[in-house]
């Protein structure tokens, strides 16, 4: 392949044959010298890079990289000929390419060597990674709508033991600021210690003002459309807010049992994700709950070796056996109102987090017990709790410790 | 005359209680129906203002119990429960007034 191998007949046939051959893949392929000199450029190494073989053989293989990877490169491959350690031969990984008008996108390189005997060489198979890339973004895409979807018609059922919740602050706020017009007027008239008690029921108006927007800022925490992200997180606080938002409006007989192991390691989570997982299986073990003489449905958190769990378990009838089979795929639901998209989506949402979501049936007395699994990841110091729910966005979202860029 | 509001949200009942403290009448808070059964029966001039979503006894059947009294009190009930709620509620509440939360403070001046 090298200029002067060129001395038999043979050769330059098998040779002509061979460029053929590389021209008809659909990868880019490349081959350069130690000195990282471009020896064999093929056909799809044009359309990727722009360049027509006339202005790429024989120049340096930084010609077709970014210029981080490029300053890089030399030093590479000056390490890999003194140590021999191998970064990317035999390996193949993806990196990113360059374009001649200066734009760069993702592709797969695999890199082969062979012993010429010119020295050694490397054969390089590039393949555009870009049509697969916009595939899975939009793939996650719609998954992401699907799961935040989800979250609005959770939302939309729980709206009106919401609406009612809201009531409750709000005939407060009503009550009290009368009550201060009154203790206003006695003011005007220099009545003792009205001044007090103007000042103490305003700080009660307030007190439920806040309230109020709590119960807000949960909800809209929860239905807001975001990216999905993943960040270090407290479960148990993951789980509170959970708890504290399907109790809301939810009152009356029943009791909602906290077990939390407090000594947990971070979790790598999207934590509105993960809470609408619990918010699902709790609502789920309410509604089977409802009709026993004493209601009640526990959470509880955990560490088993390298996994941290959430188990909601309830005192209900457990799952029909008939259902099981199709328990956690879509629309299979025993509900009038239900959609059946609560499990299929959760245990989704769960895969997706390295985890799993299992089901302890239940019945013959017991109820059901569902246990979202998800991985422990070592080395994690900065912890947040979920946040967002009580607190205002802005200052949950900013400054993320122990997040890569 | 006495007005007894049975009501399990803390932010409701007392700001109910210092409004009709403040409108001149004695006012008496319960968190629930037991508590209330434990004090002394109402007389027949006294109000009894009931949230219908108390935990435990409900409100509604606090009102069955009342109307039993020889001297029943009169009857305010509030609920942040639908209209849908109410009316399957009708046959045991009777003729007793319903008002929804929000309250509005010159609704409850007017009846008490
Ligand atoms: N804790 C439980 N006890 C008994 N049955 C349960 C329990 N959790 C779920 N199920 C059964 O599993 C079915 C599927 O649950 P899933 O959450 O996927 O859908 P859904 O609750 O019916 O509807 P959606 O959540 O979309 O509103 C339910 O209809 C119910 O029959
Ligand atoms: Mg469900």
């Amino acid at each position: 392949m090298s200029p002067d191998a060129h001395d038999s007949t043979a050769s330059t046939v098998s040779e002509a044959r061979l460029l053929s051959v590389l021209d008809t893949a659909v990868d880019g392929i490349l081959v350069i010298d130690e000195r990282a000199r471009i020896l064999v450029y093929n056909k799809a190494c044009e359309s990727l890079f722009g360049y027509a073989p006339g202005e790429a053989l024989g120049q340096s293989i930084r010609l077709i990289m970014p210029s981080d990877y490029a300053a890089a490169h030399d030093g590479y491959m000056e390490s890999y000929k003194r140590t021999g350690t191998r970064k990317i031969i035999g390996i193949g990984r993806e990196v990113r390419g360059r374009h001649k008008d200066g734009t760069e996108f993702p592709v797969e390189l695999s890199v082969g060597e062979t012993t010429t005997p010119e020295g050694r060489q490397f054969i390089g198979i590039i393949r555009d990674l870009r049509s697969r890339k916009e595939q899975e973004r939009r793939l996650n895409e719609l998954q992401a709508d699907l799961v935040h979807m989800a979250r609005v018609s959770a939302m939309d059922e729980m709206g009106a033991a919401l609406a009612h919740e809201l009531n409750q602050p709000l005939t407060a706020i009503m009550l009290y600021l009368q009550a201060a017009t009154r203790a206003m007027a006695r003011m005007e008239q220099g009545a003792a210690g009205a001044p007090d008690i103007f000042r103490q029921v305003l700080d009660k108006a307030v007190h439920e003002a806040e309230r109020a927007g709590n119960i807000i800022s949960r909800m809209r925490h929860f239905v807001e459309k975001r990216e999905p992200q993943r960040r270090p997180v407290d479960l148990n606080s993951v789980a509170e807010e959970a708890v504290e938002l399907v109790m809301l409006g939810l009152r009356g007989p029943g009791r909602m049992v906290r077990d939390l192991d407090r000594n947990l390691p971070a979790a790598i989570i999207d934590p509105v994700q993960i809470q609408q997982i619990l918010v699902n299986l709790l609502r789920n073990a309410i509604e089977a709950v409802k009709d026993r003489p004493d209601p009640t449905v526990s959470i509880r958190t955990a560490r088993r070796s390298d996994m941290l769990t959430v188990t909601v378990q309830d005192n209900g009838p457990g799952l029909k056996p008939e259902v099981l089979p199709t328990l956690f795929k879509a629309f299979s639901s025993s509900k009038r109102t239900g959609m059946g998209l609560g499990l299929s989506i959760s245990r989704t949402i769960a895969q997706n987090h390295a985890g799993d979501l299992t089901v302890d049936p239940g019945g013959d007395g017991r109820g059901a017990a569902f246990t979202l699994h998800l991985p422990v990841i070592e080395n994690v110091d900065t912890v947040e709790s979920a946040a967002g729910g009580t607190g205002d966005e802005e200052s949950s979202g900013r400054g993320q410790p122990g997040v890569t860029p | 005359m006495a007005i007894h509001i049975l009501e399990d949200d803390p932010g409701v009942s007392d700001s109910l209680r210092l409004f009709l403290q403040g409108l001149g009448h004695d006012a008496f808070v319960y968190p629930d129906a037991e508590s209330f059964f434990e004090a002394d029966p109402p007389g027949a001039d006294d109000t009894i203002i009931v949230d219908l979503n108390l935990p435990g006894i409900s409100g509604a059947q606090v009102i069955v119990w009342l109307r039993t009294l020889a001297e029943p009190p009169r009857v305010v009930a509030i609920t942040g429960q639908s209209q849908t709620v109410i009316e399957k509620l009708r046959a045991s509440l009777g003729d007793v007034m319903v008002l929804r939360k929000p309250l509005s403070s010159r609704i409850l001046a007017d009846i008490v």
